[in-house]
């Protein structure tokens, strides 16, 4: 039977960086004492009336802008009615059946393909209170606690077509989507983990949707882990039924919430205490004029200015931090394909190694061009570098330190190395017969293995001169 | 003394405030016990304000509030026994506006339950009486407002709230002016929303000039509500002749008028026509529709503002038992009267996904319609002239045989103005048998100066 093809679509909740909140003038930052960030109009006291914040729409515009997408030109407030404890009027204000940006796309570099998901529409929402469930999840709590800090904190949700058609392929969207953001310079990743909704099924069963789930990487595993479930309910026979599930990033697994009969209905009508936003043509066109350099802009930059390959490109601009690390590296050092190199196969081999990105790690540019000036110096061989970079990333400590704790450094000098040759060519009679025959790759070998017996620190040229001057019996 | 003379008197340290407001506070318990009018009476918070009184527009002049306004500190009920202990940490943007200007609020004023109701009869608390048969309604909802308006000698003006009539309606039945102004020209911000797309305050006294006195104070862009009109406020007590104004008659405002009501309207139409006005009968068809669209679109907005009266943080506390929504259930079931449910029910049925497009869009379309028909009327008219009510103020023994559907039938001249969002006046037009007869003045958007002209002619 061929493997059945995986559906998943994405709902991301992205908090814009404003100064202040979507409908008040409370701040957005600084919300770790609960209850201190609110006022009259967060905490919907009966008689006020919000305002809306101009510069979330301008951000959020800027988005569909990057996104592709096309801008309704006159967009009302919709309140979303449902009673919960996190919500201080138990009606959200969102945008329902006209939202700000619909019809868009984000193009992908995926397992070296292009790939495009298609974005169904952008549209702007308040934040509701944070409830932090004492004594347990959301099954099990004992009581909850509710801060309004959060409350009217100013959303963008983007949802996906469903597209997308692996765990990894959404990790791929979730990284360049947040890559635009930072662009952008409307999100702070610092500040708010992006919460996703994500909608899976795969041929053959019904759609799950896996609710509020934190971080690209637990993204990554809800949706494994119902991928899974899905394909063993289907040999199994057992139809999946339309559910709303909840995923635990304790355990990596997901639990039923409830059943989902049909669409919850949330009554939605028009907030008739804000006027409908009106966006003129000038506005779009300002904002399109004032955008920044894109990833994708950016990368093309990468390729025809430094001379890079399009997949090292790609690589960095996933990450701003990590494009702009890069940047600075070339900046301060030159070298801009040695730098690349560099950062995209060894130092990213180390951060997915740990499953942390740039930003997570305490990696410095200062620090990580001592490995080229070591390199330079002649100090230390690139085998070397190699392994401390890695060190680096374990440990924290600058390449410059380890050199010195380890006493390392590099071995060119003929009479230290000709006891380790001697006894490679000894070990490896059938290479050293090889390559007697003419195979030059036999070379390769023993220098390799050389270069494994002194741990790296053999300066490779020197020990292939040694070999095959000792093969020739010259030495 | 009207309200204008007894500030220049006051402002010239003629009057003694003090005195006069001991005085007045005793009078209004003994009102209040006999017409129920209040809600809540301010007197420790009106001497307060007399400490320190800003020497402004409304200085020393008694204001009323409809309970419906957030005063600083003072129980805000908006009639309603969910928030009958609920004090608010602020100022409506008209409380602060008339405090400012040196205006002593003395009291706040009864009404039906967040507005919902033509009679007063849905209040949580009291039921105002009328002053001229106190066995007949005030109207609604700002009956209490009506009430103390008709029946307090003493200078003093009223703060009245309109959705679908609650202002006209008891200066009709009361027998004094009411002004609902164009929707978005007073600021809505500290009311408490029955239907934020509709909610209009406005204010209620003896005379037309004391209106204008203050719609100056109150109206005006408010930074605060995004639906407040950003526009140039006039001198509404700049009055101007209004000879040469068009006055249109629309027939389907008398279907169903009582014959008495009908022959004082047209008697204070002729009195127009006197003046030097001309008279032109017209047809407004969409009227018919309105009722309907006004109470499809009224209760879809009301329901989602009661929703945050459920004891989470507003409205009443009661003994945690059960899941949330069980709690939330128990606190509605307990704090909302009847009126109040079946609004929150209306509402919520009109609005959800199934009806939505057939009931809550189609309202909406159908107000459209209804302003087109007024904006088309306003092309060749100044004013439209027509009763207010199409009964004199109903026993409280006739009321209670209404079915609801009878009762929503009461607001029928009433909502398609309010439902446009048009400003509009009610003026005593005679009385019958004791009872009084109101003539409802309709004007074009922000036309309130129209209004305001034609009711100092024809009552002062």
């Amino acid at each position: 039977m061929a493997e059945p093809k995986v559906i998943i679509g994405l709902e991301t909740h992205v908090q814009l960086n404003t100064k202040s909140k979507l409908f008040c003038g409370c701040p957005t930052i600084g919300l770790e004492k609960p209850n201190t960030r609110v006022c009259d109009v967060c905490l919907g006291l009966p008689g006020t009336k919000p305002r809306l914040n101009k510069a979330v729409l301008e951000k959020a515009i800027a988005v569909a802008l990057a996104l592709n997408c096309k801008i309704n030109k006159l967009v009302p407030w919709n309140r979303k009615s449902y009673f919960y404890p996190d919500m201080c009027k138990n009606y959200q204000i969102t945008q329902y059946d006209m939202p700000l940006a619909y019809d868009g796309y984000l193009m992908l570099d995926f397992e070296g393909k292009k790939k495009k998901i298609r974005i169904r529409r952008i549209h702007i929402e308040e934040d509701p209170a944070k409830l932090i469930h004492v004594g347990g999840d959301i099954t099990k709590a004992e009581y909850v606690l509710v801060d309004y800090n959060r409350s009217g904190v100013p959303l963008i949700e983007i949802v996906t077509e469903p597209d997308i058609e692996s765990p990894q392929e959404a990790r791929a969207y979730l990284s360049k989507l947040v890559s635009i953001l930072e662009h952008l310079g409307v999100y702070d990743i610092t500040n708010y983990v992006l919460k996703s909704d994500a909608n899976v099924n795969i041929t053959g069963t019904e759609r799950t949707e896996v609710k509020n789930i934190s971080g690209i990487k637990a993204v990554v595993k809800a949706l494994s882990y119902e991928v899974t479930r899905h394909k063993n309910m289907l040999r199994r026979g057992v139809k999946p039924m339309r559910e709303t599930r909840h995923y635990n990033p304790k355990t990596g697994l997901t639990h039923a919430l409830r059943t989902k009969e049909t669409e919850e209905d949330y009554g939605y009508i028009v907030d008739p205490d804000l006027s409908w936003i009106s966006i003129s043509s000038e506005l779009i066109k300002q904002i399109k004029a004032s955008l920044p350099e894109l990833p994708d802009e950016r990368a093309k930059r990468f390729v025809k200015d430094y001379g890079l390959n399009q997949e090292q490109a790609n690589a960095l601009i996933n990450d701003k931090a990590l494009a702009d690390f890069y940047e600075e590296c070339v900046k301060e050092y030159g070298e801009p394909v040695t730098i690349a190199k560099w950062i995209v196969t060894e130092l990213l081999k180390s951060f997915n190694y740990h499953g942390i990105t740039l930003r997570e790690s305490n990696v410095k540019v200062s620090e990580f061009l001592e490995l080229f000036k070591l390199m330079d110096e002649k100090i230390i061989t690139a085998r070397m570098a190699k392994e401390l970079v890695k060190a680096y990333v374990d440990t924290s400590k600058s390449p410059k330190t380890l050199v010195a704790e380890q006493g390392l450094r590099r071995i060119s000098k003929t009479e230290e190395l000709l006891g380790v040759v001697k006894k490679v060519i000894k070990e490896n009679a059938e290479a050293v017969k090889d390559y007697k025959s003419g195979q030059e790759k036999a070379l390769h070998f023993l220098v390799g293995q050389v270069m494994k017996e002194t741990k790296g620190q053999a300066e490779p040229n020197k020990v292939r001169e040694i070999i095959k001057k000792k093969l020739l019996k010259q030495l | 003394m009207n309200a204008l003379d007894f500030i220049k008197k006051a402002k010239k340290g003629e009057i003694n405030l003090e005195d006069f407001y001991s005085k007045l506070f005793k009078k209004l318990y003994d009102i209040d016990k006999k017409y129920e009018c209040f809600i809540t009476i301010c007197e420790e918070e009106a001497f307060n304000q007399l400490k320190n009184l800003p020497n402004g527009r409304l200085y020393g002049l008694p204001v009323s509030v409809k309970d419906a306004l957030c005063t600083k500190d003072v129980r805000t009920t908006a009639g309603s026994r969910i928030l009958s202990d609920y004090k608010p940490p602020f100022d409506s943007t008209v409380v602060a506006r008339i405090k400012a200007e040196g205006g002593v609020i003395i009291g706040k004023t009864c009404m039906d339950e967040f507005g919902f109701g033509g009679f007063s009869t849905n209040c949580a608390f009291k039921v105002p009486k009328n002053p001229h048969d106190i066995e007949r309604s005030c109207g609604g909802s700002s009956g209490g407002a009506g009430c103390i308006t008709a029946v307090l000698d003493e200078p003093h003006i009223a703060i009245g709230e309109s959705t679908g009539g609650s202002i006209s309606s008891p200066a009709s039945f009361c027998g004094v002016c009411g002004l609902t102004p164009t929707y978005g020209r007073v600021s809505r911000y500290g009311l408490i929303d029955y239907a934020n797309s509709l909610d209009k305050i406005g204010p209620m006294a003896k005379t037309v000039r004391e209106i204008a006195l203050m719609l100056n104070v109150i109206a005006g862009f408010d930074e605060k509500d995004q639906t407040t009109l950003n526009e140039n406020v006039p001198n509404y007590e700049k009055i101007d002749n209004i000879k040469g104004f068009v006055i249109g008659v629309p027939k389907e405002y008398f279907d169903g008028v009582s014959d008495v009501i009908a022959e004082k309207v047209w008697d204070a139409i002729k009195k127009l026509e006197d003046k030097g006005c001309k008279i032109k009968e017209l047809s407004l068809k969409m009227t018919k529709y309105a009722l309907p669209a006004y109470y499809v679109t009224a209760t879809s907005e009301a329901s989602t503002n009661l929703a945050k009266f459920c004891g989470m943080r507003y409205g009443l506390e009661l003994p945690l038992e059960g899941n949330f929504n069980e709690y939330f259930s128990k606190v509605r079931a307990q704090g909302f009267g009847e009126e109040a449910k079946r609004r929150i029910i209306l509402g919520t049925y009109a609005r959800m996904s199934g009806y939505r497009s057939k009931y809550y869009l189609q309202a909406l379309k159908v107000r459209t319609l209804v302003i087109n028909d007024f904006k088309k009327a306003f092309k060749t008219c100044d004013l439209l002239a027509a009763p207010t009510m199409p009964v004199l103020a109903p026993r409280f023994d006739e009321l209670e045989k209404l079915s609801p559907i009878e009762n929503y039938m009461m607001d029928v001249l009433t909502v398609a103005p309010n439902l446009a969002g048009i400003p509009m006046l009610s003026i005593p037009c005679g009385s019958i048998d004791g009872l009084p007869a109101g003539l409802h003045l309709m004007a074009d958007h922000l036309q309130e100066q129209k209004l305001i002209n034609a009711g100092v002619a024809l009552h002062g």
